[in-house]
């Protein structure tokens, strides 16, 4: 049963990773050329037709284990002895592997020798009698389990490796080993972001274990029910719909109510007729507990201040309908494994009123990114292009003393700068995180210049000679020369615009003006205690630019070997 | 800048504002949790009350606002009307002119019932709102220390106590008393380490200023201008510390213990592993909240066996028992545009009911989330008695404990009202540290503390024997000497012989070039000329600045050499080990990846992915991923069941350690090697294979040849990425800014200070924009210097002929 749901859950992963690389695909046709673009498109299809088998089998295969099991999270600990004659192991591998394929003399004797070692440290291991234990906080595997899994991945690999046609730089032992090592880089290269996803996705419950790290989240089973104390209602109040709790009843047909959803104005109370408000049903947390002897399901109908809860069984059928009080260490909650998308809801309505929900930061930040965008490269081509094809008297000097300028921290400018923007009353407004750009920077006008270079003196004459003056010869016919160059500064001026961080921390002092790398400082302090909630905020404002990464990709790598350094 | 020219703009904006139907009232300083659920009501009441007013509260952050946040609003012009701020900043702010006084709307409103007079307040806690005779806030919450010890613990050792001639039935009284229990209340593993700690001196919250006070130690004159750290009083304070240390095993012993140390459930009092601490009444909460059934108690805190018995000094003082306060208060910063509707809400806000409107708000928050309500005290005696009369718990043990504390409050002190507070704080704290590692004698240390505090003192007393100069004239000769550069500039232009052509090519080419030259004069030349003219002066934009000569660059190497000290070999440290360690990691990605594996896209851009996340939400990744807690860190968890278990090694401390707050910045830098990676990528397909291929011919292994050939192909990049990772390190910030764990300190024993963050925190924290221009030319300074240093040192064995 646990491997069906394990199988089930491996299966709609697969699926949804056949998917994500069939869209790749297509989005890449759309830009390849015609032999590529219809493999493209048949691999697209491949993978469409494959993903939706993934899914029918995650469908098919029945996962009635609906808890009490987590994903096989490989994460072996082992005593030190045991990972020796594991190292050990490997290395006779490799040395047979040597021999077999690559008819070296020597490598058996080592293997031997390997293998001798391995078995003292096995021995010793088996002597101490230490726990061998397999993916904590998760199932336990057995040994069987392990060695399966453990020849699956070794089969993976000779299988990558025996597609690989360049065997003769060392066989495939050498290869393997180089997957392997690139697999655990990539493995602790994605961890944090996998942790990131997950804590996003937890409740915060999980979020402290003293058993490390909940890698499967879980949540809270609910049953929908009218019957709970306190009863909720739904109202609206200034336009908005909320759900409330009865404080107290006046004697006026009229109600105290205190709001309950949308988390940003909980506690908030006011007075509403009766008539306005319209019971709804709560998703009250199940839980199992004993009751008259048996073990029994229900739900909670009211938790006490004091700590116990009331609880209403739903199952078994006998007993169903009847209430007991109990407290919690014997109520255990009923949980499944599932994600709590709900963080990323509240992280947003917990926002301040102004946020709009985080929109307003996302317009801010895009505003400044944008014109940033526009401007540096405007600018900074113009600029540029003076400079590589106009000849005026001091341009050389004006030159050096543009290059001498790239040396300069800004840490010297940062507090003058601050006073000419006070000057300018541009204190508190988006001004001073974009009207720079549009002045010029040194490095990208030292790239750009490079680039038009570069460009036949030629095909700029012919322009002339058709009687465009230089604004036309510059924007018809050297700008669309240079556009990789221009793609990369545009993308870097995104990434530092959206990054900025000191401009908006130093400028900006209202909600309805920030930016989302600065809300989203803000808001890891003043939400410090709920981690779940601030994950999800970072993970937001990280996609835009992921996002960004995806389908630009190509320009970031050219835009690093470009210019010599990664943008950060 | 000037006054006047302030005054101006205000009634100016004062008048725009009053034009529109509703005024705006900005606060700052309110949270958004949980906890601030009291604070919201009291805003809606007021909203509700006041309908002519328009109140937008904001968070800018926790806990109060950062107070560069705060000094860039009133420098810019765009003050809010009320800051909630801590109490013990508020003289600080004073003595920078940043905030308003609250005198006359005091006097002006008299009759107001509302209006809050020092009568209704503990004198502590208007003491310390009150800076040269001005109030400039108005006190609300305010919090004091007691002593709270385990009844359980003292029972289960009973017949030791007894046997030590102590009742475990009463908490101890007196500093003699309190070290008697703790020796008998400590157990010691049989490896030596702490199991039972009876009372760890600066454990919870007392800090050098408790014990002083309980010792009558004045840390400062009464006019303000002398620093009296190191008295006797003070010295027997501290003395007692490192003599209640001494009776736990030493202080080293005891720190190891507190780092093991959780918080909420897993608190140590309450796992009973520590029997006393002296701790604040926010400590009720948790308490109540995780261990209701914990069988505790919170008497006042032990004092000198002197004033216990009132013998000799304190044969005449009142007090037996004596606290420490704090707490928050109402402020109205300078350059509010609505002075009147931010006084109205400060009136409301601290009076009783609106005090009581607080409590109210936050009680019905807690009963909705099923937690019994711990009211917070109040600064407003009458408060204190309405609150302790509606909400004393049910819980006899909680009323007690609240009722302890609200009786301190008579015999509170505070902190010195001084505008050097933070100096002191910090001094006090590494005295501290200091006399108990032994480094030091308590004299010794006091001293050291006394002569830096009075250093400062004395810098803002003498600053007036410096000349005032007049900026507006500076900066308008300036202007002039421009004006004429650029008048001779095309003087010599008109003057030069040049063809038709030519010169029309020349409109072109400065028409093109103008955003440049723009750009050039306004950002960059006249910001430098500034910054260096500056840097010879003594400005904070809101008084008139002084010329100090070569002052500012002085202190760096004299009265802030520690400072200044901290922040260059931090940052040295982290580019001396972040930028070759990062270099190694991506090269040897790189080396991977270039063996022609297939799937190499697939790994690059997993490798490549981490770089390219924007730096803030990342900083705040893993600020958790590095948590110190093993329960909470995704490294200490894992480490915690791997390494700790196979040879006990324990996990690290990270951003909350001093020792691994630097190794915890170049971890996070490692996970941004990608870009790096493609850079080497890049430079390893640029050499020959012939090149391998003639060394596998001469029988050059691996190793041989990665060295002589790899590593002197690749040498211009290596050269290139050190050069930029020793100034970008030096430039480090926006990370620091994230990950340091409290908001007062640059991480642990400022183990993350920068250099650009200390420039920040001087130029926008303390508007101290000499000095911090002085050290952005320093920054500038020591990178060219090490600029200067890699290319004079390149030639040696960067190799240029690959490019060639």
């Amino acid at each position: 049963m646990k491997g069906f749901y394990a199988a089930s859950i491996l299966c709609s992963w697969l699926g949804i990773a056949c998917l994500l690389t069939s869209v790749y695909q297509l989005f890449a046709a759309k830009a390849a050329l015609q032999p590529e673009r219809t493999q493209r498109l048949k691999s697209a299809l491949f993978d469409f037709v494959i993903g939706g088998g993934f899914f029918l089998l995650a469908a098919i295969i029945p996962h009635q284990a609906s808890r009490g099991l987590s994903l096989p999270v490989f994460w072996p600990i082992m005593p030190f002895a045991a990972w020796a004659a594991f190292t050990f192991v490997v290395l006779a591998l490799v040395e047979a592997t040597n021999w077999a394929f690559l008819g070296s003399k020597k490598t058996p004797l080592y293997a031997i020798v390997w293998l001798m070692a391995a078995s003292l440290f096995f021995w010793g291991f088996k002597a101490s009698g230490d726990p061998l234990v397999f993916a904590t906080g998760a199932i336990p595997l057995s040994i069987q389990g392990a060695v399966a899994l453990a020849a699956f991945a070794v089969a993976a690999l000779f299988a990558m490796a025996g597609t690989s046609n360049k065997l003769r730089l060392g066989g495939y032992a050498r290869v393997l080993v180089t997957h392997l090592t690139l697999l655990v880089g990539c493995v602790v290269f994605g961890l944090p972001f996998f942790w990131l996803v997950i804590t996003s996705l937890k409740e915060d419950r999980d979020m402290v274990s003293a058993n490390g790290i909940i890698w499967v989240p879980k949540v809270q089973q609910t049953f929908s029910a009218m019957d709970t104390v306190p009863s909720i209602y739904a109202t609206s109040f200034e336009g908005r719909a909320v759900k409330v709790e009865i404080m107290f009843k006046s004697p006026d047909s009229s109600a105290r109510v205190n709001v309950v959803s949308p988390a940003g104005i909980q506690g908030l109370a006011f007075d509403t007729p009766l008539s306005k408000l319209h019971q709804v049903a709560v998703d009250a947390p199940e839980v199992t507990g004993k009751f008259k002897g048996l073990n029994v399901m229900g739900y909670v109908l009211e938790p006490f201040s004091d700590g116990r809860q009331k609880v209403k069984v739903l199952t078994p059928q006998g007993l169903k309908g009847q209430v007991f009080t109990d407290i919690p260490s014997n109520l255990e909650p009923l949980r499944k494994v599932g994600l709590r998308w709900e963080n990323y809801s509240d992280a947003l309505e917990y926002l301040p009123p102004e946020a709009d929900n985080g929109l307003t930061y996302l317009k801010n930040t895009l505003l400044i990114t944008i014109l940033s965008v526009i401007g540096t490269i405007l600018s900074s081509s113009l600029v540029a292009y003076a400079f590589s094809r106009i000849r005026f008297p001091g341009r050389d000097v004006l030159f050096g003393i543009l290059l001498s300028t790239m040396m300069l921290p800004s840490a010297v400018t940062l507090l003058p700068k601050f006073i000419v923007f006070r000057q300018l009353g541009w204190i508190d407004t988006l001004y001073p995180l974009w009207a720079p750009a549009f002045f010029a920077s040194a490095f990208n006008v030292f790239l750009l210049r490079q680039f038009f270079k570069n460009i036949p003196v030629e095909l700029e004459d012919a322009a002339k000679i058709d009687g465009c003056n230089y604004l036309h010869s510059y924007w018809r016919v050297m700008m669309p020369q240079v556009k990789p160059a221009l793609t990369v500064i545009g993308i870097w001026t995104f990434m530092g615009a959206w990054n900025d961080f000191m401009g908006p921390l130093i400028y900006i002092n209202s909600p309805e003006k920030m930016t989302i790398s600065y809300a989203a400082q803000l808001f890891a302090v003043d939400r410090a205690t709920e981690p779940g909630l601030i994950m999800a905020f970072a993970a937001m404002s990280m996609v835009p630019v992921l996002l960004l990464f995806f389908f630009a990709q190509r320009y970031f790598i050219e835009g690093v070997t470009l210019t010599g350094f990664g943008g950060k | 800048m000037k006054r006047a020219h302030l005054f101006g703009l205000l009634c100016f904006l004062t008048c725009l504002c009053s034009a529109q139907p509703k005024e705006d009232v900005i606060i700052w300083g309110t949270a958004l949790n949980e906890n601030s659920q009291g604070q919201q009501a009291v805003l809606r009441e007021f909203q509700k009350r006041h309908p002519e007013y328009n109140l937008r509260a904001i968070s800018m952050g926790a806990g109060g606002t950062d107070p560069q946040k705060l000094m860039t609003a009133v420098v810019g012009n765009v003050a809010p009307d009320v800051i909630i701020q801590d109490r013990f900043t508020i003289s600080d702010w004073a003595s920078r002119g940043a905030f308003e006084s609250l005198n006359n709307l005091i006097a002006r409103d008299i009759a107001d019932p509302e209006d809050p007079l020092p009568k209704d307040y503990y004198p502590s806690t208007w003491q310390e709102v009150t800076y040269d005779g001005q109030v400039y806030g108005i006190p609300a919450e305010a919090d004091n220390r007691a002593l709270y010890w385990n009844r359980a613990l003292f029972r289960q050792h009973a017949a030791e106590l007894e046997k030590a001639g102590l009742d475990p039935n009463r908490p101890p009284r007196t500093w003699t008393e309190l070290l008697a229990y703790s020796k008998t209340l400590t157990e010691f593993s049989p490896d030596g380490t702490l199991k039972i700690a009876g009372f760890i001196p600066n454990y919870g919250n007392s800090w050098l200023y408790m014990y002083a006070f309980q010792n009558d130690a004045k840390f400062i004159s009464a006019d303000g201008r002398t620093c009296t750290a190191d008295s006797k009083e003070s010295e027997e304070a501290l003395q007692f510390i490192v003599d209640g240390y001494q009776v736990i095993g030493g202080y080293d012993k005891a720190r190891n213990f507190e780092s093991g140390f959780l918080s909420d459930e897993n608190d140590p009092f309450i796992l009973g592993k520590v029997a006393m601490k002296i701790d604040g009444n926010w400590r009720l909460n948790s308490i109540s909240q995780y261990a209701p059934t914990l069988d505790y108690a919170v008497d006042p805190a032990p004092v000198p066996d002197a004033r216990f018995k009132h013998l000799g000094r304190f044969a005449k003082d009142k007090d037996t028992f004596i606290t420490w306060t704090g707490g928050f208060s109402y402020a109205i910063p300078k350059g509010a545009k609505n002075t009147a509707g931010g006084w109205a809400f400060i009136k409301f806000a601290t009076s009783v009911e609106g005090r009581l409107i607080d409590s109210a708000g936050q009680a019905a928050w807690d009963r909705y989330k099923g937690r019994t309500y711990i009211f917070v005290t109040q600064s407003n005696k009458d408060a204190n008695a309405e609150l302790y009369r509606i909400y004393k718990p049910a819980d006899p043990k909680l009323a007690a404990a609240l009722k302890t504390h609200i009786d301190l409050m008579s015999h509170a002190r505070v902190r010195p009202v001084t505008f050097v507070g933070q100096v002191m704080w910090d001094e006090l704290q590494r005295a501290l540290e200091n006399a108990c590692q032994k480094s030091l004698t308590p004299h010794q240390a006091l001293l050291r503390a006394q002569h830096t505090v009075q250093h400062e003192l004395d810098a803002y007393y003498d600053h007036t024997k410096h000349p005032e100069l007049n900026l507006q004239v500076v900066f308008w000769s300036f202007v002039a000497a421009g004006v004429l550069a650029l008048l001779v500039l095309v003087l010599l232009y008109k003057r030069m012989k040049l063809g038709k052509l030519h010169r029309h090519d020349a409109k072109w080419g400065y028409l093109l070039i103008s955003p440049w030259i723009v750009g050039f004069v306004v950002f960059t030349l006249g910001p430098m000329i500034a910054s260096l003219f500056l840097s010879f002066t003594e400005y904070n934009d809101l008084t008139d600045a002084r010329w100090v000569g070569m002052a500012n660059y002085a202190a760096t190497v004299t009265s802030d050499k520690m400072n200044v000290w901290k922040a260059f070999s931090n940052a040295f440290y982290l580019a001396g080990v972040g930028v070759p360690l990062g270099i190694f990691t991506g090269l040897a990605i790189a080396m991977l990846l270039n063996t022609r594996v297939r799937g190499l896209r697939w790994y690059r851009t997993i490798f490549y992915m981490p770089a390219i996340v924007p730096t803030i939400p990342s900083a705040i990744l893993w600020t958790w991923v590095l948590s110190a807690d093993p329960s909470r860190g995704l490294v200490n968890s894992i480490w915690a069941e791997t390494i700790q278990k196979w040879i006990s090694l324990p996990a690290p401390g990270w951003l909350q350690s001093e020792a691994w707050a630097k190794p915890a910045l170049i971890v996070m830098g490692l996970w941004g090697a990608g870009s790096g990676m493609i850079l080497w990528l890049a430079g390893l397909k640029g050499v020959p294979r012939s090149l391998y291929e003639a060394a596998e011919i001469d029988g050059a292994g691996p190793r041989k040849q990665f060295l002589s050939i790899t590593v002197p192909q690749l040498s211009p990049i290596i050269f290139f990425n050190a050069v930029i990772g020793i100034i970008g390190a030096l430039q480090e910030f926006d990370r620091v800014y994230v990950m340091k764990p409290s908001s007062e300190t640059a991480g642990p024993g400022d183990s993350l200070l920068v250099p650009v963050f200390y420039l920040f925190r001087n130029g926008f924290g303390y508007f101290k924009m000499g000095y911090a221009s002085a050290l952005a030319w320093l920054i500038f300074l020591i990178i060219l210097i090490l600029t200067a240093i890699q290319f004079k040192l390149a030639p040696s064995w960067v190799n240029y002929e690959a490019d060639g």
